[in-house]
Formats: structure tokens, C-alpha cells, sequence
């Protein structure tokens, strides 16, 4: 069973289907969600919070259906959300207290909770301040202390960093980093930003267009020994590529003649040097590197079906 | 976490029971709503009455106090059934003033800094988050309203010399079914109008025309129409009609104009209807764009 199962899951608003059969186990200490705007990220966690139905197949948060067990699968879950949500009018640890309270803390411990997840996430000079006084970047860490303040089995994080100076950012991730490390609470984390991603994650998972583009533990290839490489090419490119694909290469071809590939152990640089000679192909540049969450990424978005079998590492 | 050694630490404490969620709700709501000095301000006003007609009922049944205020005439202080309609009546409007300005602070702060995300991410529905809204203003409009006209019958059943209270018990039990009625209303057309409204102050205003512009609509359809039933739109008319039968008193209305009850109960049975409709397409996590 993982942190989150999900089994075909369609979800719809209106006429339109937002998440398309999305089947897969998260299971990641920390999951990255990554997607162009509207590929379904928020949608998917509306809807493990049970906010839209789906309207086929099911979404599990620890083996709790999500519309079912609507109330039981919330209360194990810290949210905070991508856009400014927060009663203005309370003071930061009125806020976060009765945040608590409504997990189901009692009044006592709700109170001692919000004063120290105000003083964790750094708001602890500025906790009896009015919410809608604080700046952008506190309005965030506010909403961070009342997801982390209930204690939760899993925190949600819809673009944490969203809007935040560099300075912030780099506090907000670190931040993460040790919630992670702590090793008590499972993290889901949505972004636009790989480099978020790449810092916090252990796995992720991407959408493109309502469907699953890939789902890979990052920490898994980092560690593994696969070789990648970088190529720049003049000529027939696509030909050039379908023939590396003959030998065994997994390769992705961008703009520019520039291809990305994944040599397998028994190919040498050379073979690569015999086909482009033989197809008249000039091999401009040629750099070996290791794998990044951005080449995934990339891949993952370059594949036109979007399915996940066929970026698969 | 701690507060002295910046750590995380989980939670790994007794929580409090689903149900009870409500309530954490009320009391955040109720202690919201009576945290503004106009609350304590109208507050104090809608006890003014009460404390008039207590000294009303002390007359009535003192003589000396009656002989020392120059010779009142006990029969032209009668304390029956038409004595705790003005109460009522007066107690009903101030609790819609009262309303008027509790109503949009329950609501529109959460509404207005988009709060509703989070709060629904609890383990509370939307159906709970009203209810929990709604307790608070009941509770709120309960001081003003059937508490205080109880407490003056009770204070009259025991002043009164004669067995007053066997002989009138249709009077509390009108004042509070009346009250409950009317709050109950009140409570759930102040929260609709507030959650369609995020700015307070025409919040408080469209409350108050919400009861008073459909009354002279109504007024309009009568004279155009030549018909009674245009007094349905007319909400204070159609609850002086159900206050005077549940508490007994002679009807002030007009033959002509006489409403059936079953058309005034199923017309606010309708209203509230509308307002949980109004409230349902309001109070939402997400807005869904249909497309």
C-alpha cells in the first residue's frame, strides 16, 4: 500500500475531464507533483481532500478511499494550499489554534501546538500579529504552521513557493528539507519549478494534460549507473536517432539537433561515431552526464501519447 | 517542534471526536461576533425593552408601587397575551438588527481572504461548517430573543397573585416557538446574504432589504392584483400573523387579508429553501469553472 493509490481515477468538472485514468502508487517520502499549468496538479489534490468526486475509479490516501472516508483521510492530512487562504482578521496564532482545533487537537494543545509551529517556521516574533498585516512570504509560512501544527501523516504543499524572494524560497525549502528528514510526516509537494522538485523530492510524479507523463523515484536514478548522454548534431537527426534506437539507446530529440540519450552498458562512443558517419551525420558536441529531473521532465513532455509506459526510465 | 529548540515534532496526542468539530466552529464564530463593541452595543439595546416591560410587570402587580407612581390603574396595564406580542414584536426586530451586523462577521471574513480552502480541508463538510455558523448566531440571537420574553413570563407567573402562568401556558409556549422560528430564519438569511456579499457593510444592508424590499414587492402585487396573496412576500405581515395565533392574541389583520398559516409556514419553509440553495453554491473549497 503506498502513501497514495490511485486506480484509474476521471475526474471531471462540468463537461470537461480534468484527470484522465490516472493509475499509480506514490510511495516516496517526499513526491514531487510536476506539470505545466492545467496538466491536473491541484485537481488531484482536490481531490485526495475529497473536494471534487471523482467520477470513475478511486483515489487512496494511506488504503482510505478519499470520498468514502472523506473526514478520516483529512484529518491525517496538513494542507496548505497554493493561493492566500487565511482568516485575515485573527492574529497568527489564533489562526493556526483553531486550524488545530478543527483537526482535532484539543483547545489546550491546539494552543501550545500553534506557538511552536509559529516559532518553527520562523513567525514566532509575529505571532500575535493580525494575518492580513504580514507580507507575502509570512502569509506563506502562516499557512505552512497551520498544516504542520495538527501533526499530520501527510502534508500537502500546493506551490510553497509561490512568490517568495530567493531568500524566502531558499528558507521555505530548507524548511521541507528538514520536515523530510524528521521522517514522521510524508510529503506531496505540487510545483512548476523542477529545481523546487529536484531539492525536496524523492519521487515524482508528473502530469501532462490530465494523465500520468511519468512517475520515477528520482533518489532511484540518481543512483543508478545508467549513462547519459548529451549529443548536438548536424544533419539527419531523426534518422541518426531512430538508428541509436536500433541499438538499444533510449533517446529523446529536442530542437537544435540535440539529442539526450541513455546508452546501455555494451554500446561505446564509437558505435555512436560509425552510424553518424555512415548517415553523414556530424556529431558537433558530445557530453556525458548524469540524469536530471529537468531530462525527465523533458521527456516526459516530449512523449506526445503522455503515457507513462513510454517514459518509463 | 518546540518553542525553545525550533524542532518538528509530531503529534502523537488524543483527538477530539469528528462531531464536535461543529462546535469548535460555534465558539470560534460566537466569540468572532461578540469580539466588536456594536455587538455589545445592540446588545444592550435589546435588553432596553425587556427591562421596560419587567418594571411593567412589576407595576401590574404591585399596588404599592402602583399607589406611589400616583394611582396607575391596574386595568390599564393587563400583562395577556397581546402584552408579550409587543414584546416579542419588539424583541423580534432588534434581533434582526442584531443579525444584520453578526451575520456578515461569521461569514465574509472567511470569505473575503479566501478561507474556506483550509477550513474545509479539516475534517468538517460543508454542511458542518453552516451548522457550526449557524449555532453561533442562534445562539446569539437565543440572549436577545426567547430568553428574555421566558424569563419575563416566568417573572410574571411568579409576581402574579392569581394562578396566571396554568391559565396562560399557550403565551411561553407561542413566545418560544414564535422566536425560535423567526431566529432560525433570521439566522439562516443573514448567513446566504453574507455569503453572497463579502463586503460587510453592504452585507448588513442587503440583510435588512432582503426582509424589507420583498415586503413592499408584495405590496405591489396586493394593490395591482387586487389579491391577498402578495403579503406572502411580506415577511414582517406574515410573522405578526403567526406570532398573533401562536401566542393567542387577536389578530390586527384585516378578513380580507387573512393568510392561512400552512401558506406562511410552507413561504419560509421555501425561503430557507433558496437560502440553503444560496448558501450551497457559495460555500465551496473550489470554485469549478463549468466548461
Amino acid at each position: 500500500m503506498g502513501i497514495v493509490d490511485l486506480n484509474g481515477l476521471e475526474v471531471r468538472l462540468g463537461n470537461r475531464i480534468v484527470l484522465n485514468g490516472l493509475t499509480g502508487s506514490l510511495q516516496g517520502q517526499a513526491i514531487g507533483l510536476l506539470g505545466p499549468n492545467g496538466a491536473g496538479k491541484s485537481t488531484l489534490i482536490n481531490t485526495l481532500l475529497g473536494f471534487h468526486p471523482p467520477s470513475k475509479g478511486t483515489a487512496r490516501v494511506f488504503g482510505l478511499d478519499c470520498q468514502r472516508d472523506r473526514a478520516e483521510v483529512r484529518g491525517g492530512i496538513g494542507y496548505m494550499p497554493e493561493n492566500d487562504s487565511f482568516i485575515g482578521n485573527m492574529s497568527g496564532v489564533r489562526f493556526v489554534r483553531y486550524m488545530a482545533e478543527l483537526a482535532g487537537l484539543s483547545a489546550g494543545e491546539a494552543l501550545e501546538r500553534a506557538h511552536e509551529a509559529l516559532f518553527y517556521v520562523g513567525l514566532g516574533e509575529v505571532r500575535y500579529r493580525k494575518v492580513n498585516t504580514y507580507s507575502l512570504g509570512m502569509k506563506q509560512l502562516v499557512k505552512l504552521a497551520q498544516a504542520l501544527a495538527q501533526g499530520p501523516r501527510l502534508l500537502i504543499l500546493d506551490e510553497p513557493t509561490n512568490g517568495l524572494d530567493p531568500i524566502a524560497r531558499q528558507r521555505m525549502i530548507q524548511l521541507i528539507k528538514e520536515i523530510r528528514q524528521q521522517g514522521s510526516v510524508r510529503l506531496l509537494i505540487s510545483s512548476h519549478l523542477l529545481r523546487d522538485i529536484d531539492e525536496t523530492c524523492d519521487e515524482v510524479l508528473i502530469l501532462k494534460d490530465g494523465r500520468i507523463a511519468a512517475l520515477c523515484n528520482i533518489e532511484e536514478e540518481r543512483r543508478s549507473n545508467r549513462s547519459f548522454m548529451e549529443l548536438e548534431t548536424v544533419g539527419a537527426t531523426e534518422k541518426f536517432s531512430v538508428s541509436i534506437r536500433g541499438l538499444g539507446c533510449e533517446c529523446a530529440c529536442f530542437p537544435g539537433g540535440r539529442i539526450k540519450l541513455v546508452i546501455p552498458d555494451h554500446i561505446e562512443a564509437r558505435d555512436l561515431y560509425v552510424i553518424a558517419s555512415e548517415q553523414g551525420v556530424q556529431i558537433r558536441r558530445m557530453n556525458r552526464r548524469r540524469d536530471s529531473l529537468e531530462d525527465i521532465f523533458l521527456r516526459a513532455m516530449d512523449n506526445e501519447l503522455g503515457r507513462a509506459d513510454h517514459v518509463s526510465l | 517542534m518546540s518553542v525553545y529548540k525550533h524542532i518538528y515534532r509530531a503529534y502523537d496526542g488524543k483527538v477530539t471526536p469528528v462531531w464536535t468539530r461543529v462546535f469548535v466552529l460555534a465558539r470560534y464564530g460566537f466569540a468572532e461576533a461578540w469580539s466588536s463593541k456594536i455587538t455589545i452595543g445592540l446588545f444592550t439595546l435589546c435588553l432596553l425593552p425587556p427591562i421596560v416591560f419587567l418594571i411593567g410587570i412589576y407595576l401590574a402587580n404591585n399596588s404599592i408601587a402602583r399607589a406611589l407612581m400616583g394611582g396607575l390603574d391596574p386595568q390599564g396595564l393587563p400583562i395577556n397575551a397581546r402584552f408579550f406580542l409587543i414584546l416579542l414584536e419588539v424583541q423580534s426586530w432588534f434581533a434582526l438588527a442584531l443579525t444584520s451586523w453578526i451575520a456578515p462577521r461569521l461569514i465574509t471574513f472567511d470569505l473575503a481572504d479566501n478561507a474556506l480552502p483550509i477550513l474545509l480541508s479539516h475534517p468538517i463538510s460543508r454542511f458542518g461548517y453552516v451548522l457550526g455558523k449557524l449555532i453561533a448566531l442562534l445562539a446569539s440571537l437565543s440572549v436577545v430573543t426567547w430568553t428574555p420574553c421566558l424569563l419575563l413570563f416566568a417573572y410574571q407567573s411568579y409576581s402574579s397573585p392569581l394562578p396566571w402562568a396554568a391559565a396562560n401556558l399557550q403565551i411561553a409556549a407561542g413566545l418560544l416557538a414564535g422566536e425560535l422560528i423567526w431566529i432560525a430564519f433570521l439566522s439562516i438569511l443573514g448567513l446566504a446574504v453574507s455569503s453572497w456579499v463579502k463586503w460587510r457593510v453592504a452585507a448588513t444592508g442587503a440583510i435588512f432589504a432582503a426582509v424589507f424590499v420583498p415586503a413592499g414587492v408584495g405590496g405591489i402585487v396586493t394593490g395591482v392584483l387586487r389579491t391577498k396573496w402578495g403579503f406572502l412576500l411580506n415577511i414582517p405581515f406574515m410573522m405578526t400573523s403567526l406570532w398573533q395565533r401562536l401566542l393567542g392574541a387577536p389578530e390586527s389583520a384585516r378578513a380580507n387579508f387573512y393568510l392561512p398559516t400552512g401558506a406562511i409556514v410552507a413561504t419560509l419553509v421555501l425561503a430557507c429553501f433558496i437560502c440553503a440553495a444560496m448558501l450551497n453554491a457559495r460555500i465551496r473549497a473550489r470554485e469549478v469553472v463549468r466548461g
